[in-house]
């Protein structure tokens, strides 16, 4: 298993947790997920990156993407729970500032 | 110098892990510890990403990409080569990491990565190769403040009167210089001092770390009757304060002596 994405749905968001690895071989399948939850409508959406190991620059480009998308509609893509190295990473890219980032699953679900 | 280990792959995505892989052994076995592990791989991944998905892009599969390591007392060495045209990623601008999202283009951050993340790289075009050196230092080759960067600085401090106070940072507040700003702001806090300017002018960039310090320091003077008043913000930073909708909270001022000529006369 290279990368995981568990979707479930919650009463007023959506929420994928990802596992593994997230780099330029795979980073259109995160997108992909994403897109899809969108063009049904659903554009309140977390990110649990609790189980991501590794993350380059093609998965950075896939939330950026994907939260251009639900923010033209009032929604937004929210992460949860980062490890350090890539909080790290978001704070390089200076993402940091543009998403909101939680500690926890919970908080970040409870924020919308 | 060791002898350097090395690993071909051929040049597709899907292959980079393998050399991912090859590169975090090889650093863990040079005595890099796990966060500049990290850096080396992510750097590898961007690298190779960039030469599979321009210099290859037109390519069949045959075409290989040779990955090195070697470790020197002092240093680690990636060395990527591979035969596709001529490309020189550093003489390609690297993005603007605070730009605001609707002016920014997903993507472009590799060679900002790699850049950010290794302490240097060189490109290299040798006969019909195209060779990219990436270095990190060891730790011992560190200089002694480089592990507790921003610890041990302090920001300028000036006392204007016994509740009045101008700090000045500089440079970049992000999670390793933030704590600074943190302390300079406490201290003035605990000795009474409820109007703090912090005035900006050489603060290049803020990450949230910076602005979340700015906001409880901003409460804790607006409960004690004061204010942190900024000033100085350079147009990148004040994108990042109304993204985020704190230019609502702060008094702004385009320089310290109308922040300081602003402020309440004493009655």
């Amino acid at each position: 298993m290279v990368m995981e994405i568990n979707a479930s749905e919650m009463k007023r968001v959506q929420l994928f947790e990802v596992i593994g690895r997230v780099d330029s071989s795979n980073a259109a399948e995160l997108g992909g997920a994403l897109d899809k939850t969108v063009d049904e409508g659903k554009t309140n959406l977390v990110l649990d990156l609790g189980g991501v190991e590794y993350m380059s620059s093609a998965g950075l480009r896939e939330m950026v993407r994907v939260l251009k998308r639900v923010k033209r509609t009032g929604g937004d893509l929210r992460i949860a729970n980062p490890s350090d190295r890539v909080k790290e990473v978001l704070e390089l890219a200076g993402l940091d500032t543009i998403f909101e980032i939680y500690p926890t699953q919970v908080e970040a679900v409870g924020s919308f | 110098m060791s002898d350097p280990s090395r690993l071909v792959i051929v040049a597709r995505l899907e292959e980079i892990r393998h050399a991912c892989d090859f590169v975090v052994e090889a650093a863990e076995q040079a005595g890099l510890d796990e966060r500049a592990v990290y850096h080396c791989q992510m750097a590898v991944d961007e690298a190779l990403t960039n030469i599979i998905e321009h210099g290859y892009a037109f390519e069949g599969e045959s075409s290989e990409i040779e990955i090195t390591c070697q470790a020197d007392a002092s240093r680690f060495l990636i060395t990527l080569t591979d035969d596709s045209p001529a490309f020189n990623p550093l003489e390609h601008t690297a993005p603007d990491p605070v730009a605001p999202l609707d002016t920014r283009e997903p993507g472009g951050w590799g060679i900002y990565f790699i850049r950010r993340l290794m302490d240097d790289v060189t490109y290299q075009r040798v006969g019909s190769y195209n060779r990219l050196v990436l270095t990190k230092k060891l730790p011992e080759a560190r200089p002694a403040a480089a592990p507790a960067a921003g610890t041990g600085d302090v920001f300028p401090v000036r006392t204007l009167d016994k509740k009045t106070a101008v700090i000045s940072p500089s440079g970049r507040l992000d999670s390793n210089t933030s704590p600074t700003l943190e302390r300079a702001l406490i201290t003035q806090l605990d000795h009474g001092m409820v109007w703090i300017f912090v005035d900006m002018t050489n603060v290049e960039y803020i990450a949230s770390s910076g602005l979340k310090i700015l906001v409880s320091s901003w409460r804790r003077a607006r409960d004690n009757q004061g204010d942190v008043v900024l000033s100085g913000l350079q147009p990148r930073l004040i994108e990042i304060f109304e993204m985020v909708g704190f230019d609502l909270l702060f008094q702004m001022f385009p320089d310290l002596d109308s922040a300081l000529a602003a402020r309440p006369q004493k009655t």
